[in-house]
């Protein structure tokens, strides 16, 4: 990976993935999750695509990726631990295969540059019509049952910390904005956050660094940082909630605290350890409370490791809620005692060294990855980070299980429940 | 065996091909520099396949609805009581199985290990093991699953499209089933479906990835276990399906947070595969994107108007035997959208459409035939999808070429029927 810097803020990144016959381009905007700023946040990658000096509306913006061969621009916001993140996304396919000669990763760059930089979108019309999609979309979490129960879940858990907060950001404060208080946002966060440009595939870098530099130069910037996270530590007791709502399948989530940070030599360990227990079809959850028991069609466990938090999420029916719930956690207790048989270590930690080894033929999951290292703080290679997978013992696992406690269990259930 | 060697020019690939004695078919695809190789062992059958006569037979053979997604399930059982997960998960490979329509597959992703996992995967599909007791256990498992589906309104949304669109084709039907219909289904069902079906002369294997050939190959030929091939083909049966629609509406409230639409086109130029078919499946989303894509005059006036959100999307499905195309996303006013898009055809049918944006958008559908070739699992997946039409995804440009405005004319005056389109909507309880 190639590292230049523009300014103070902002990184440009470049990862040859030439193999492929796309280049892609992430613009990743840092920003303290906070529930003051949270709903600005989350509206304004929307309001900004809509037009800017290159393409003042709409229709002119589609036109000119269409007239890329149909790139691809997406903008949102996510969030990873205390950090909220406003992504621009273009891809393109390669300059070679442009039959008339196109530049054409160099005009996604372009384009990106004028909304980032030059948006001329900011009228009362645009932000009310995006409000209204910000707020459509902070309505639709609840669609997909599977994820709005460890949204749930989530929220439950890490009441009082902002990490409680939808990266979505809350009906309330999208009603509250206007133009002018998301265009003060906007001239308030985009010369003081760290802003980081990643660029894969194929490309003339230092054609786009220059290309960023010739939109920066007159701007001045002030220095910022990665956002810090705090580990979600646990109030002791274990607290339960249950919803009921119109639906025809349970859904458990249940959160765990890990108790392990996200730069510490021991979240490796973490790692295969949540792959033995609820990572894929090799897992525990999968083997014991799916097949074995047929309590559900999905059991699995994942981690947020910022916040140091594992969630088990199953889908069960209303009345196996106790045998779901004492499986998952019998399984883990299995874990913890070390009860792995030779094939369910080595499968975990394979089927890990595989999923990391695929991210070199993708392009999004490849940005996704080094930004993850990034905020971490760990920058671990992606060679590098296998053969740390490869060292964790039995032991190892054992002993990052033996960190993990119950403290949150959810469940959604149905209404005459 | 040998195979036939197939270069392109224009995207630079390769492709080895051939018919083994058994009847399968073999497709590589080798990929230079990648780490990830896909593998798809696949049949044409589908959840649609419920009704037909076995080669060497003269009787209909009749199955309970959702057999097909069934018996995927059940290849899972080994006669040694072994799992193939764990086979897989020893040498890192990623399993995993599929059932639509038309096809049921059997894959792995891995980085490592591509002999050995294909080995297994080449072994278990052929390795049929169904007992009353194994039967009975899945209906627990599927019966999850169904209900997951109830629940789901995007799953409801496109249904009842299907439901309105279709009077007797099988396609709109539920892909698992009901309970009802899975209740009914029984070892000797099983092993009826798996000896017509899975016969190796109706499936084909494809690799994509980086792989190296002459090893994959030696696998795969030392993997086909003992076939006589058919001779003639299995004789699908579908009922007649009229022109018209069953009906133009349909609703359902559920639980989702906004109300969901998806607008229906009935396709009735159907009942061929092969390039012809390739070909209208160009023309068909070309016209889909400039009538209702980013940049087209309604989706603009509809965004700014509150109507449609970005969620707004199009799509055009394609087998020999059926084809629709889709308009779909959320509106608190699904009715004034589905008014809208009809005007919108009854304006282009007077104005005409336009060359630039012709041009424009045949680019787009170039960029994303191009931009297909990076995802190994979606080339492996797409390539399969149109081999069982009789189309080669490979040599997309042979059909692409020859796709003129004229043409695009032609098909928009020939799909767009607003008689035969159909409104479901899914309203949030």
């Amino acid at each position: 990976m190639d590292s230049l810097k523009v300014n103070d803020n902002i990184n440009l990144y470049y990862v040859p993935m030439t193999k492929l016959k796309t280049t892609s381009i992430g613009v990743y905007i840092h920003r303290p999750l906070t529930e003051e700023e949270v709903s600005k946040n989350a509206l304004l990658p929307y309001v900004m695509k809509r037009g800017c000096a290159l393409c003042p509306e709409s229709g002119s913006v589609f036109r000119y990726l269409e007239n890329l061969y149909g790139a691809g621009l997406g903008s949102g916001v996510f969030k990873r631990g205390g950090d909220h993140i406003i992504n621009f996304m273009a891809e393109t396919i390669c300059d070679e295969y442009a039959t008339n000669g196109e530049t054409l990763a160099a005009d996604c760059m372009r384009l990106l540059m004028s909304m980032l930089f030059e948006p001329s979108s900011f009228d009362g019309v645009t932000v009310a019509q995006e409000k209204k999609n910000a707020l459509d979309r902070i309505t639709a979490e609840i669609n997909d049952k599977r994820q709005y129960a460890q949204l749930r879940c989530s929220e439950e858990m890490c009441e009082g910390d902002s990490f409680a907060l939808s990266c979505l950001g809350t009906k309330e404060g999208v009603e509250a904005i206007t133009a002018d208080i998301l265009k003060e946002h906007y001239d308030k966060i985009i010369t003081s956050s760290l802003i980081d440009i990643y660029v894969c595939g194929s490309a003339d870098i230092d054609a786009l660094a220059s290309l960023v530099k010739e939109y920066t130069k007159d701007m001045t910037f002030t220095a910022a940082e990665i956002p810090r996270s705090e580990l979600i530590s646990g109030r002791g007791d274990v607290k339960r909630v249950t919803d009921n709502m119109d639906v025809v399948q349970g859904k458990l989530s249940m959160g765990f605290c890990t108790g392990t940070a996200a730069d510490s030599a021991d979240y490796v360990k973490l790692m295969v350890m949540n792959s033995v227990y609820g990572g894929g079809a090799h897992s525990k959850l999968f083997n014991n409370v799916r097949e074995k028991l047929s309590l559900c069609y999905y059991a699995s466990s994942s981690l947020v490791r910022n916040k140091g938090i594992m969630f088990v999420n199953a889908g069960i029916e209303f009345q196996n809620f106790d045998k779901a719930y004492n499986e998952i956690l019998a399984q883990l207790e299995a874990v913890k005692n070390g009860d792995i048989s030779e094939l369910e270590f080595e499968s975990s930690k394979s089927a890990l060294i595989n999923q990391i080894e695929a991210y070199k033929d993708n392009q999004t999951t490849m940005q996704f990855y080094l930004l993850g290292e990034r905020i971490a703080g760990t920058n671990y290679g992606i060679d590098e980070i296998k053969d740390m997978i490869n060292k964790v013992t039995l032991d190892d696992v054992k002993e990052a299980a033996a960190k993990i406690k119950l403290d949150t269990v959810y469940f959604l259930t149905g209404k005459g429940e | 065996m040998e195979l036939k060697h197939i270069t392109s020019d224009i995207t630079g690939e390769e492709m080895y091909c051939g018919t083994h004695p058994s009847g399968l078919g073999i497709y590589l695809i080798p990929k230079k520099g990648y780490s990830e190789t896909y593998a798809i062992f696949g049949t044409r059958y589908g959840s649609v396949d419920s009704k037909f006569i076995v080669p060497g037979e003269t009787e209909v053979t009749e199955v309970p609805d959702g057999i097909a997604h069934y018996l995927e399930h059940k290849m899972f059982d080994q006669p040694d009581g072994s799992n193939v997960f764990d086979k897989f998960a020893k040498y890192g490979g990623n399993a995993n199985a599929f059932t639509s329509f038309n096809m049921t597959a059997y894959l792995f992703s891995a980085t490592s290990n591509v002999e050995e996992n294909l080995a297994a995967l080449m072994d278990y599909v052929q390795s049929p093991y169904y007992t009353d007791e194994t039967v009975q256990k899945e209906q627990g498992i599927i019966g999850q699953e169904i209900k997951m589906y109830d629940d789901s309104g995007n799953w409801k949304l496109f249904f009842n499209l299907l439901n309105c669109l279709y009077k007797n084709h099988p396609v709109k039907k539920e892909i698992a089933g009901t309970v009802e219909s899975i209740s009914r289904i029984t070892p000797e069902y099983l092993y009826k479906c798996y000896n017509t079906f899975y016969n190796l002369s109706n499936m084909s294997v494809v690799v994509v990835g980086g792989f190296n050939v002459n090893s994959v190959l030696d696998v795969i030929e030392k993997g086909v276990k003992k076939n006589e091939p058919f001779t003639e083909k299995i004789k699908k049966i579908y009922e007649d399906e009229p022109d018209e629609i069953a009906k133009p509406y349909a609703e359902q409230s559920l639980s989702v947070a906004s109300p969901l639409f998806m607008i229906g086109f009935k396709d009735t130029d159907t009942g061929y595969g092969g390039e012809k078919l390739l070909k209208k499946y160009i023309e068909v989303s070309i016209l889909l994107k400039m009538l209702f894509g980013r940049s087209s005059r309604l989706y603009n006036e509809l965004y700014e108007s509150g109507l449609i959100n970005n969620t707004f999307q199009t799509d055009y499905t394609v087998q020999p035997s059926y084809a629709y195309s889709a308009i779909e996303g959320e509106s608190r006013d699904s009715k004034a959208v589905y008014e809208a898009v009809k005007n919108e055809i009854e304006s282009v049918k007077r104005e005409g459409l336009s060359e630039d944006d012709f041009n424009r958008i045949k680019k787009v559908m170039w960029g994303q035939y191009i931009r297909s070739h990076n995802d190994v699992e979606d080339y492996a997946g797409t390539f399969m999808q149109f081999l069982f039409m009789g189309a080669d995804y490979f040599n997309y440009h042979d059909a692409y070429a020859k796709v003129t405005f004229d043409d695009v004319k032609r098909r928009f005056e020939n799909h767009f029927v607003t008689e035969r389109s159909a409104l479901s909507v899914i309203n949030p309880v």
